[in-house]
């Protein structure tokens, strides 16, 4: 058997293990799309609407546009972390890993796959709550920064999601990444305000959170306002997408946790 | 028995197994210097008390145990560093563990996906399958609404997809109803007859004796003895199998 014709199995194997993964999130759309639309429409009622009132204008900006690329942010952060360690958990737990680990996959293409169904069921709801938000945006200034911005935060956030998967030995270790570590990165994360009008320590604080530069960057994409360098932002969410990938590939590859 | 057209075919045993030493983390030591050597073509036995090392060593050969010490080789594959030793190797493991939110039609066609088979190829394979183990009214039933027979029958199926030229099965018997467990036997033989190594552990040794042309005896992660079921009657004295057994594990 030569190694061509193993590339190709494990190419058709990781498309195919991919494919599952977003084949679960659309079938499952109740619990993987709709929450999220829905937490989003809240926050943009709650914070806009009633909020928004009081607050009109944040850096020459209207209250619901500043907030808006931040919730996609949230949105996507929260998601891909969610459905990649859920997703691997699930399998680890219930035990038809194995079916995957069998196979002639490497580790990084294991990892990839996984990926695949986070990043597609963040970036699925993401643009349902931006069609559903655009009435609140006004327009797109930088489509391309945006994407990227937001396609980054989905990918740290899926390779981040399959390292819980595998460190999670209960659900009470799952869910404790999500409650403990990205919900309060993600408010932290100047979503709903402007990091410059804080004063110290919030105002290191927010500026020490990685999501802060995602925000920053995609309030760019959508708004053109922004309060970091949007090239160092983008390059660092790619240093930090490489570094979570690399691990989980590194973690998957050793079988920690995953085989005895 | 016939010896198998692979056997004729490729020199390289379907598994060889080099001082192959595993201790879990809780410090067991499942598998002490193991030697083995399952011929291609062979049908092979693989009999031992529960904790013998057996589950561990079919795992190892799999890839669903952390890198053992030692070598194992899968027609000449490394089976830790090349993945080519995977798609040669069919495993039902003892426990059954499928994917709930698949239906069985589809456990099959992504496992063999999973594979490397094409979409069209891997349905066809999967319902050649279905017909085989009797599973085509069950198509389109998840796993756990399965009978535990059917789910037993369906995991061997999915060992079979991408057509292994090396099966293993881990007690593919244990908890079957005889007639199933006779309509196992004969699927294997002929599957044998097909150029199949098959690589089978059991407790029941008059299953070993019926199918297997060579048995090995293991025990604490070692193999005690190796050879046919006929030598060893004749190594250990008994009239069966099962007499050599007890007297090996003595």
């Amino acid at each position: 058997m030569s190694e061509a014709t193993l590339h190709v199995a494990q190419r058709r194997g990781t498309l195919a293990l991919a494919g599952r993964e977003v084949r679960r999130v659309l079938a499952l759309w109740t619990q993987t799309i709709l929450p999220p639309v829905v937490t989003a429409v809240l926050f943009l009622a709650v914070f806009g609407g009633a909020l928004g009132e009081r607050i009109r204008q944040i850096e020459g900006l209207e209250y619901l546009a500043f907030i808006f690329p931040g919730l996609l942010v949230m949105t996507v952060a929260s998601q891909s972390v969610a459905n990649a360690s859920t997703s691997l958990f699930q399998a680890k737990n219930e035990g038809y890993i194995e079916d995957a680990l069998m196979a002639p996959l490497q580790a990084w293409q294991l990892v990839t796959a996984y990926m695949a169904g986070a990043v597609v069921r963040a970036l699925a709801a993401a643009l349902v709550i931006a069609i559903g938000g655009a009435p609140f945006a006004d327009g797109v200034a930088h489509p391309l920064v945006a994407v990227a911005a937001l396609g980054l935060t989905a990918l740290v956030f899926s390779a981040l999601g399959t390292i819980v998967g595998v460190w999670a030995e209960t659900f009470d270790q799952h869910s404790f990444v999500a409650a403990i570590v990205v919900t309060p990165l993600a408010l932290l994360g100047g979503v709903f305000y402007s990091a410059r009008t804080l004063d110290q320590p919030w105002s290191t604080l927010t500026r020490l959170d990685p999501i802060y530069y995602l925000v920053d960057a995609t309030r760019y994409g959508f708004t053109g306002f922004h309060e970091r360098s949007v090239g160092l932002s983008l390059g660092v969410a790619a240093l930090a997408a490489a570094a979570t990938f690399t691990v989980s590939a590194l973690v998957v590859g050793r079988g920690w946790r995953l085989k005895p | 028995m016939s010896g198998g057209v692979s056997s004729l075919a490729d020199p390289r045993p379907a598994l060889l197994v080099d001082r192959l030493s595993k201790v879990y983390a809780d410090g067991t030591h499942a598998l002490d210097a193991l030697e083995l050597r399952v011929p291609a073509g062979s049908f092979f036995g693989l009999l031992g008390p529960n904790g013998a090392g057996k589950t561990t060593l079919i795992g190892a050969a799999a890839g669903l145990v952390r890198a053992p010490a030692g070598k194992l080789f899968v027609f000449g594959h490394d089976a830790v560093t090349d993945r080519r030793a995977r798609l040669l190797l069919g495993l039902a493991p003892q426990e059954i563990h499928l994917d709930r939110f698949l239906t069985a039609r589809e456990v099959l066609t992504y496992h063999g996906r999973y594979f490397g088979l094409r979409r069209q190829e891997a349905g066809e394979r999967a319902d050649e399958l279905l017909d085989a183990f009797d599973l085509t009214t069950k198509a389109q039933t998840k796993p756990h609404r399965l009978s535990g027979g059917m789910r037993r029958r369906l995991l061997i199926a999915r060992a079979l997809v991408h057509r292994p030229r090396l099966l293993i099965l881990d007690e593919p018997t244990a908890g079957v109803d005889l007639e199933l467990r006779h309509e196992l036997w004969r699927y294997l033989r002929r599957l044998h007859e097909e150029a199949t190594t098959v690589l089978l552990t059991t407790h029941y040794i008059e299953e070993a004796e019926a199918l297997c042309e060579r048995v090995a005896f293991i025990r604490n992660g070692r193999i005690l003895i190796e050879g046919s079921p006929a030598e060893l009657v004749g190594r250990f004295g008994g009239e069966r199998l099962e007499d050599a057994y007890l007297q090996a594990m003595r």
